[in-house]
């Protein structure tokens, strides 16, 4: 293994590192983002499915509903495009 | 952590399926305006609604009275029948339990019959399949010559212990062995059901309506103490074992007055006194209580069995009312009284 220590690090090897670290922030802002609309996702949309099995109607109510959770994730996703790009 | 709340994934489907089913029951406004329709009107109206289908089914085979009756049990069955399908695990299995008071039902209705000797169609007729025993088994098992025959039938079914000591004589003793068995059953499959304290309430109180109503029966007609003792089925919310105890020894208007130590006492104040000619009121305003219980309950706790209980009672009693409507009228009853008996 080579073994790097920040002061004996050029510039480059520092702003690659950095780089490396906001991507894996991104990946885990959209990740467990993404787990989390899931598991919130996962009560409303068994509702939402008997609920229209017993009344077609329904299907609009559970779609908008079962999607709700989903604006977590664009959260996840807004903060990983702000990691990522500014 | 959300682990911890026991199987409350199994409980979104089927609690969300329930409360649209709840929705497409007959309204409580609808009641009264079903008052001032004939029979024929009636079964026209209940062959347009939920009621449709098994309608049409037994319109070749019944009219009348009978049709009505018919289609009320069968759709109670079939709609029992499809809790049970659409369920799965725990909700499955305490929809289970809590429909063996069907089965206990037919299984009561079966040997009244057999014990009186009517006609095998009679009892067909009488039994209502929402239970774990299928139409064709309680049909089979209502074919059987004598009660020895029905003891032997039910052998490998729970409610076996329950029938085996009778040796002829009065059905009470079965009756209560019956209930008992069943309240013991359902409060021990509540017990393994964690945390489901309310759900362990509800059936208590039910416990408790029954008793009262059974209490008030027996204390009206001045039975002995040991043989109202013997109907009374332990386990209750507030009528504990010792207050069963105490109710028991009292008098007709110490027992009365003995109610205002209960909650009960809300819905009971009304109709009750130590010369009421009948027990009807009371019974109605206890139905009415269980019913408004139910539903209060079932907000309490969304994801749980709660709804699903109140929508098994909900659903019994619009068919209770139906029927009593449709029987009113056919005995051409005053509204006055079919109103009384109605439980909205």
């Amino acid at each position: 293994m080579v073994d790097i220590s920040i002061a004996d690090a050029t510039v480059e090897q520092i702003l690659a590192n950095q780089k490396g670290l906001i991507a894996i922030g991104a990946g885990l802002a959209v990740g467990l983002s993404g787990i989390a609309s899931g598991i919130a996702e996962k009560d409303i949309g068994a509702a939402a499915v008997g609920a229209m099995a017993e009344r077609e109607e329904l299907f609009g109510k559970g779609l908008i509903l079962t999607v709700i959770p989903e604006t977590i994730v664009i959260f996840g996703l807004v903060v990983a495009i702000l990691l990522l790009f500014l | 952590m959300f682990f911890n709340r026991r199987g409350s994934k199994k409980y979104a489907y089927i609690t969300a399926r329930v409360r649209a089913m709840k929705s497409k029951l007959i309204q409580r406004e609808v009641f009264p305006k079903m008052m001032n329709m004939d029979l024929a009107e009636i079964t026209r109206f209940i062959g347009e609604s939920e009621y449709k289908q098994d309608v049409d089914e037994l319109a070749q085979k019944y009219s009348g009275i009978d049709l009505v009756e018919h289609a009320l049990n069968q759709n109670l069955a079939r709609t029992y029948r499809k809790l049970l399908r659409v369920s799965q695990d725990e909700p499955h299995y305490l929809i289970t339990e809590y429909l063996r008071y069907w089965d206990i039902w037919n299984i009561k209705t079966i040997l009244r019959g057999k014990y009186y000797g009517a006609p095998l169609e009679e009892i067909q007729e009488a039994v209502v399949a929402a239970g774990q025993l299928g139409y064709r088994q309680l049909v089979s098992i209502a074919s059987m010559e004598s009660i020895d025959d029905i003891k032997v039938a039910l052998e490998n079914t729970p409610y076996h212990s329950a029938i085996s000591d009778y040796q002829g004589g009065m059905l009470s003793t079965v009756e209560n062995n019956l209930d008992k068995l069943y309240y013991s059953r359902i409060l021990s499959s509540m017990d393994k059901s964690k945390g489901e304290k309310l759900s362990l309430k509800f059936i208590r109180t039910e416990i408790d309506l029954k008793n009262l109503k059974t209490l008030f029966r027996t204390k009206k007609a001045d039975l002995p103490r040991d043989e109202i003792m013997e109907l009374l089925i332990p386990g209750g919310a507030e009528l504990k074992d010792g207050d069963l105890r105490r109710l028991v020894s009292l008098s007709w208007p110490d027992f009365i007055k003995s109610q205002e130590d209960y909650s009960y006492w809300s819905a009971l104040s009304e109709v009750i006194s130590e010369d009421m000619p009948s027990l009807m009121d009371v019974e109605a305003e206890l139905d009415k209580y269980a019913m408004k219980y139910s539903s209060k309950v079932s907000h309490y706790y969304p994801l749980s069995i709660l709804p699903i209980f109140d929508y098994i009672v909900r659903k019994n009693n619009e068919i209770n009312n139906l029927r009593t409507i449709a029987r009113g009228k056919e005995s051409a009853l005053s509204d006055d009284i079919i109103k009384k008996h109605l439980v909205m």
